[in-house]
């Protein structure tokens, strides 16, 4: 049997129309308009087996969302072909359709006004599940997200977090057998992120079905996936097991300090300082991974330290540190 | 395909209703033309006795019966749909397997639909005891064989402004071209001025364009007005432009998808 998704020099180039700023500018784009090509994906390769969850790793604006509409059918690519359960995705053949998903961070499966119960039983509807069906897979998953509370009110009075939930259980009402997940966990907190973990698991041990997801959280990808692709700049950098990548990436920690007295202090002996856009207030080391614990205490002992978090680099600047040094 | 409707009908109904306020002063903003029209034409027709045979009572009875076809066969397709495609939520509609305007723009149309109507109705009552229109002329045959004229009316108005909508895949300026559009049919559906009234070159045109039967049409067969001929002309012109609006639009669409970037996450 061939494989569940196959993908054959996949690209997709977008033409994104730009000008400078300013009136003249203005006055000249309303007459010739030009375009700047973006190369958003570059002859993609790769082929998934049925069962497998693949992580799709990359930087912001690598192209893996672009692969991710690509593949569910969003997307028409420039070139290059895509065979996904022996469906060409951009067909948007209906059968295909409903043997897929495609979850992404925004709202998109439920209707915003109205509770999500209706739009789940529209879903049901839709997917022509027949009650039996239906039920068994919602109480499936009612006890694996605890759906049920949610299911009364408006989805616009729901928290970021219910509503993914409410998401993902409304893109699986119909049991794909090939789930798209672009950030299923984002904006969840720690628990959230764990539950759905665990629930996609519990799917694909269950159903057999294979799943391509793409997340911030590494973490994510190591309780999930054996295998990993990485894209950077449109093209793939690296398609292998999780062990390996990990050999190849250094492994490091970031320190982050808070220091009670002034930041005079020279952080430079003890760790390469780097710089942490979403946290001005401490300031960052990067550290080998088995060194830890060590340096960890040679900066209580040295310095006034108020504050003290050890926390994992960001997927892009591994990735960044990986593929492009 | 039943329940599909049936459910897509409990979502849509229950959404018009959590916007049934905005919904009234649509309906208003809808209303004003016509009723401008109708007040205009009725006291120049005072004045003078008659416009080009139009007497002051054919006014009122045109306009009276206008304010319910215009109901019954216009939609709004393109402020429910063209920033979906603008702005990418069109892409959680387009990985359903349903078709995204032909089974929930849809519905979602004929549920504003018939609560426009219900809103509609007080209103015509109050505008029929104001104005006391006589409906002499009209005959239970000529309503009997307007409703299909209107249904198919409807949903020739509805391909080609999805077809319009559809545009957006290419352009931002979607809303502009469908301004125009609207222009074309206030001036050749009868809605500006009953056709008769207009110069014989543009009556000429209207009797094969789409836009007549949205309007001028249903009416003057409502109210006894047109010859046999005439009536079959009528069916015969919105069984083709049915077929017409159909080609059109599923050509636009799918030609269309293939633009779409599916901005946004």
């Amino acid at each position: 049997m061939s494989a569940t998704i196959q993908v054959d020099q996949l690209s997709k180039t977008y033409k994104v129309p730009e000008r400078k700023g300013g009136f003249g500018a203005a006055v000249r784009s309303f007459f010739k308009r030009k375009y700047k090509e973006v190369k958003a994906v570059q002859e993609v390769n790769f082929t998934i087996e049925r069962g497998e969850i693949v992580g799709f790793l990359g930087p912001n604006g690598a192209g893996k969302t672009t692969t991710l509409k690509m593949l569910s059918g969003l997307l028409h690519p420039t070139n290059g072909k895509a065979n996904v359960l022996g469906f060409t995705p951009w067909e948007l053949k209906q059968e295909y359709l409903r043997s897929i998903t495609l979850v992404m961070g925004q709202r998109n499966r439920l209707s915003w006004d109205i509770p999500a119960a209706d739009s789940f039983l529209l879903n049901q509807a839709i997917y022509r599940l027949s009650d039996d069906e239906y039920k068994k897979t919602y109480k499936e998953l009612d006890e694996l997200l605890e759906l049920e509370p949610l299911m009364k009110k408006p989805v616009r009075n729901l928290s970021l977090g219910e509503r993914m939930k409410c998401e993902i259980a409304a893109g699986l009402l119909h049991r794909p057998k090939v789930l798209f997940l672009d950030e299923p966990t984002i904006g969840l907190d720690i628990t959230g992120q764990v539950r759905i973990r665990e629930f996609l698991r519990e799917y694909n041990k269950r159903t057999g079905a294979t799943i391509l997801l793409t997340s911030h959280y590494m973490a994510d990808v190591t309780a999930l996936c054996e295998r990993i692709i990485i894209i950077h700049h449109g093209q793939l950098k690296y398609d292998g097991g999780i062990t390996n990548l990990s050999k190849k990436i250094a492994p490091f920690k970031l320190i982050g300090v808070m220091l009670a007295e002034s930041n005079s202090h020279d952080l430079s002996k003890y760790g390469t300082p780097v710089q942490n856009e979403e946290d001005w207030e401490k300031r960052y080391i990067q550290v080998k991974a088995e060194d830890v614990t060590r340096i960890t205490s040679r900066l209580l002992a040295d310095l006034p330290i108020h504050d003290i978090t050890i926390a994992d680099p960001p997927i892009e600047d591994v990735i960044e540190q990986a593929f492009n040094s | 395909m039943f329940l599909i409707f049936k459910r897509l009908w409990q979502v849509n109904w229950a959404e018009q209703w959590q916007y049934r306020a905005n919904l009234l002063m649509y309906l208003f903003y809808w209303l004003v033309s016509p009723i401008i029209y109708l007040a205009v034409w009725t006291s120049i027709a005072n004045v003078k006795g008659s416009v080009n045979g139009f007497t002051a009572n054919d006014f009122i009875t045109y306009y009276m019966v206008l304010l319910i076809c215009d109901q019954m066969t216009s939609n709004i397709v393109i402020h429910t749909f063209a920033y979906k495609i603008q702005d990418g939520t069109l892409s959680g509609e387009l990985i359903k397997p349903i078709h995204p305007l032909l089974t929930n723009g849809l519905v979602n149309n004929i549920a504003f639909k018939v609560l426009t109507i219900m809103g509609l109705l007080p209103i015509w009552i109050i505008l029929f005891f104001l104005f006391k229109p006589n409906f002499s002329g009209v005959a239970i045959t000529g309503v009997l064989l307007s409703i299909p004229i209107m249904v198919v009316a409807f949903f020739i108005g509805y391909l080609l402004s999805a077809a319009i909508t559809s545009l957006a895949f290419w352009t931002t300026r979607v809303y502009s071209i469908h301004e125009f559009y609207f222009a074309l049919i206030l001036l050749f559906s009868g809605q500006f001025v009953p056709l008769p009234l207009m110069p014989k070159l543009i009556q000429d045109i209207a009797q094969y364009l789409p836009f007549q039967l949205f309007l001028y049409f249903p009416i003057q067969l409502i109210l006894g007005k047109l010859s046999t001929d005439q009536i079959i002309l009528g069916y015969v012109m919105a069984g083709v432009w049915l077929v017409i609006a159909i080609v059109t639009f599923n050509w636009v669409w799918r030609q269309g998808v293939k633009q779409y970037s599916a901005v946004g996450a």
